[in-house]
């Protein structure tokens, strides 16, 4: 070992350590399923988790969903009243928000508030030898802190997503009421009229997927920080950018196979 | 050790990134599973305008989305040869006189091609097959059609015109007959009889939409009655102020129905009596079927210079046009 | 005060931990250059060294929180990385281990980071025995009085012993102190010390004590090994091992009782 001196690199020290960290990663996600169908399963601990989840992003997503319902029918109208179509207003607004805006914000919101609190959570546990002290009084951390975590995110971010789609929607109705006076029942009517199972299986689908991400990626990132209380930002702000960019890849490859069930 | 683990780390994360990057752009590259992998024939129309169709537009067959548009190609001097891929399975009901045209997907939605028509007394189509393509309106050409019915109506009237003066000068068959002074009477009392049994109808419609609305308040006391309280059976034996009127309800609308029936009678004995003059006019073949020409010429063009003004003024195009008319003739 | 002679409970036939051949290298750093050690039945055993001189790794390496280039660790007849799961979970159970900066779980309150690990251990036991030995064992390290507050609120040293505690809770025959009085004030120190022979007699445990507080080995441990540049230079008695000549032993010493 004298003799050599040099760590020799694959390719080059940054892109090693690049390398490393995907297989970190992929190691960390094969843990997960290998993990998730043994004891223990700490249900209270999951059961907690969602719980501080949902407290958590409740009050913005209520607010966002519903802005943004008002926001883009207001926005959108301009443009149908072109072609005489403003009763299609609702039905579009339900395709937008079930379909695609439900998800996604209610996604890059749980990234942001909950991707981040788990990454600083378990990076702060990992830098203060939190995570070390469970392991050695024989209580698997993997278990104990990422399982539950991603499985409440798994579960929380679908329902929380559906909330936000509920929320948007009353948000739409409103607009909608004002301007065209339309009423609930034919509002309610029109906007699912241009929505199938499909696309509400997917929407859950893809919730699913997302609040797996964000668990994943802000327990992986806290659990492999380093560097002290540096490492704990790091790993938060990390854990969010890399959730994002996941869901945005992961939106596009599940509307990609979405449309070829749409054809059977 | 470390060191080689650590290689061992390096070559699994750059294999696992480079199997995750297939994979992503196998889902994104594999369009449509279910497409890819039906069996398919390719079938070919020329179009001397396709309108912006395009490569992957959609192809229909009685509103059922039967295959994609493969191949768009110039033929010739100025048309364009459009490859259609059609799905196996729908081969044999796509008969070879089928034509297609072109059109969109909703008001405004994207260009599809429609396979249409076709008989049983051709064979379905086969591979490389060729369909007729039939030419759609554009705007320009519903506006030209237009002017072309415009002037076919001013040209029908023109004509209209200068018979009826003849007509009135007592020249050619019709005129002799409106100027034969018995004939006339003759006619006249017919078409008094005719009038009045026209009023008769009127007034006997008016009756009856009186009685209809007779009979509609008395249902809509009897069904209240009903929804009141107390089984329909127990209602029905009752209440027999409502029942009766029901049934005095019912038995006028028989007779309507009777005079109706009557009046249409008297109307046919009258016209198979070739004396009376309706009889006339309906027997003599040359004169009748000359007035009848014109008279569906009229009626047609008139007809068609009122769908074309419909039309126009629905074309989302044209819209807005109309509205400012209709605005400053407020 | 010196603890050296007496040593009433040792049982000089059972080797509890037996190391042998302990190698360790970050990158190009090389810490642990062969460490050899045993450690009987009863025995308290300190390991002294300079800061960064590789005490923390290799009591990490006993528990299997690092792994050895080379070397073998053995623990209670069990080498302690061939084991894997559910094994070295059931080693773990019966080996202490109290952190240097006592690695509290700190959204837990201080009797939740007692009543955690034997929850998950000991799944069995009922709500009252869990509370009645988390009282116990609060006693035993005299904090009894915080087991509502939360580790936030104690100082260093009360963080210590609670650390301590929560790894007696689960009743070690082995106990691993990493530097259990490190930047604590001398009275304080006094008192950890006296905990760790407490435990000692009370709980029977075998012990590794990592520090560099002379004070403290003297008074707690049976034996000392000096782990001077990635070995032990000497292992024996506190005397034995301070009447030398060789520099770096002797500097160690005047410097610690200087200061
Ligand atoms: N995970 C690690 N990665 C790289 N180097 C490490 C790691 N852990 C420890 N080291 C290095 O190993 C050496 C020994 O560290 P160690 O923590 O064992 O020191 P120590 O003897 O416990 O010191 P102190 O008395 O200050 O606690 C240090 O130089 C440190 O930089
Ligand atoms: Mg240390």
């Amino acid at each position: 070992m004298k003799d050599n001196q040099e760590p020799s690199a694959v390719f080059s020290n940054s892109l090693d350590a690049y390398f490393i960290g995907v297989f970190r990663g992929f190691h960390f996600f094969l843990r997960f399923f290998k993990s998730v169908f043994t004891r223990p399963f700490h249900t209270r601990e999951i059961i907690h988790q969602g719980y501080e989840i949902g407290l958590k992003s409740l009050s913005l997503i209520s607010l966002t969903g519903f802005v943004i319902g008002i926001v883009f029918t207001k926005q959108s109208r301009p443009s149908l009243e072109d072609f005489g179509a403003v009763s299609w207003l609702p039905s579009l607004m339900g395709i937008a928000i079930i379909k695609a805006l439900g998800p996604l914000v209610t996604a890059i919101i749980c990234a942001g508030k909950v991707g981040s609190s788990i990454g600083a959570e378990l990076g702060s546990m990992q830098v203060t030898e939190q995570i070390d002290a469970m392991e050695v009084s024989a209580v698997n951390p993997y278990k104990y802190l990422v399982v539950t975590r991603v499985i409440a995110t798994t579960l929380s971010v679908p329902i929380l997503s559906m909330y936000c789609s509920f929320v948007g929607l009353t948000g739409a109705y409103f607009n909608v009421h004002a301007s065209e006076n339309t009423g609930l029942r034919v509002f309610i009517q029109n906007a699912f009229s241009g929505i199938s199972f499909l696309d509400i299986y997917t929407s859950i689908a893809k919730t699913v997927v997302y609040g797996f991400t964000i668990g994943m990626v802000g327990a992986f990132k806290g659990y492999h920080a380093t560097q002290g209380t540096r490492g704990v930002g790091k790993a938060a702000n990390e854990a969010v950018v890399l959730a994002m960019f996941l869901i945005f890849l992961e939106e596009i490859l599940i509307v990609q196979v979405s449309n070829w069930f749409r054809n059977f | 050790m470390i060191e080689k683990s650590n290689k061992r780390a390096v070559i699994v994360g750059l294999f696992v990134l480079v199997g995750l990057s297939f994979l992503v752009a196998g889902i994104l590259m594999v369009g449509n599973l279910h497409d890819t992998f039906q069996p398919k024939i390719k079938i070919v129309s020329l179009f001397p305008d396709v309108s912006g169709l395009k490569k992957g537009s959609n192809i229909w067959f009685s509103g059922v989305k039967v295959g994609v548009v493969s191949g768009l190609k110039f033929y010739g001097s100025s048309q364009v040869a459009v490859d259609l891929n059609i799905e196996n399975k729908v081969q044999q009901y796509i008969r070879q006189d089928a034509k297609v045209k072109l059109s969109t997907d909703g008001l405004i939605g994207n260009k599809i091609l429609i396979i249409y028509g076709g008989t049983g007394a051709y064979p379905e189509v086969v591979a490389g097959d060729t369909l007729e393509v039939e030419k759609t309106f554009t705007n320009e050409d519903m506006i030209n059609m237009l002017q072309a019915n415009n002037e076919n109506l001013l040209e029908i009237t023109t004509n209209f015109k200068t018979m009826s003066t003849k007509l009135a000068a007592g020249e050619g068959t019709i005129g002799k007959l409106l100027n034969d002074n018995e004939l006339y009477d003759n006619l006249s009392a017919t078409t008094h009889a005719l009038h009045k049994t026209v009023d008769a109808t009127a007034s006997s419609l008016n009756k009856a939409s009186a009685q209809a609305q007779q009979l509609l308040a008395s249902l809509n006391t009897f069904s209240a009655g009903l929804n009141k309280k107390g089984t329909l059976a127990h209602d029905l034996v009752s209440d027999t102020l409502v029942f009766n009127s029901v049934k005095s309800t019912a038995r006028q609308l028989q007779q309507i129905a009777d005079t109706a029936r009557v009046m249409v009678a008297t109307l046919q004995t009258a016209s198979r009596n070739p004396k009376s003059a309706l009889g006339v006019l309906l027997y003599d073949e040359s004169t009748g079927a000359n007035m009848k020409a014109t008279l569906k010429n009229l009626e047609s063009s008139s007809l068609k210079l009122d769908e074309d003004l419909e039309a126009v003024q629905h074309n989302f195009l044209l819209r807005r046009y109309f509205k400012k008319k209709a605005k400053a003739q407020e | 005060m010196n603890k050296s002679q007496q040593a009433p409970i040792i049982d000089s036939e059972a080797t509890v931990i037996r190391i042998e051949g302990l190698r360790k290298s970050f990158g190009t750093l090389d810490v642990l250059k062969g460490v050899d050690l045993t450690v009987l039945k009863g025995e308290n055993v300190a390991v002294l060294g300079k800061s960064g001189s590789g005490k923390s790794v290799l009591i990490k390496i006993m528990v299997a929180l690092l792994q050895p280039d080379a070397g073998t660790v053995i623990i209670l007849d069990q080498n302690v990385h061939d084991l894997r799961g559910k094994a070295l979970d059931a080693l773990r159970l019966r080996v202490g281990f109290s952190f240097q900066s006592s690695a509290l779980y700190d959204s837990m309150s201080i009797y939740q980071n007692l009543a955690f690990p034997l929850s998950i251990n000991k799944p069995k036991m009922t709500r009252k025995e869990v509370d009645f030995t988390v009282e116990e064992t609060l006693d035993a390290v005299g904090l009894k009085s915080k087991m509502l507050q939360m580790p936030a609120d104690l100082s260093g040293g009360q963080r210590k012993r609670i650390g301590i505690a929560r790894t007696l809770i689960l009743k070690p025959e082995i106990m691993l102190y990493d530097e259990p009085t490190a930047g604590l004030d001398p009275v304080t120190c006094a008192e950890i010390n006296a905990l760790i022979n407490q435990v000692q007699e009370q709980y029977k445990t075998s012990s590794v004590i990592i520090t560099h507080d002379l004070t403290c080995a003297k008074s707690t441990c049976n034996r000392v090994a000096m782990l001077i540049e990635g070995t032990f230079l000497k292992i024996g008695t506190f005397d034995a091992v301070f009447q030398t000549e060789d520099a770096q032993i002797h500097d160690f010493y005047e410097y610690n009782f200087i200061q």
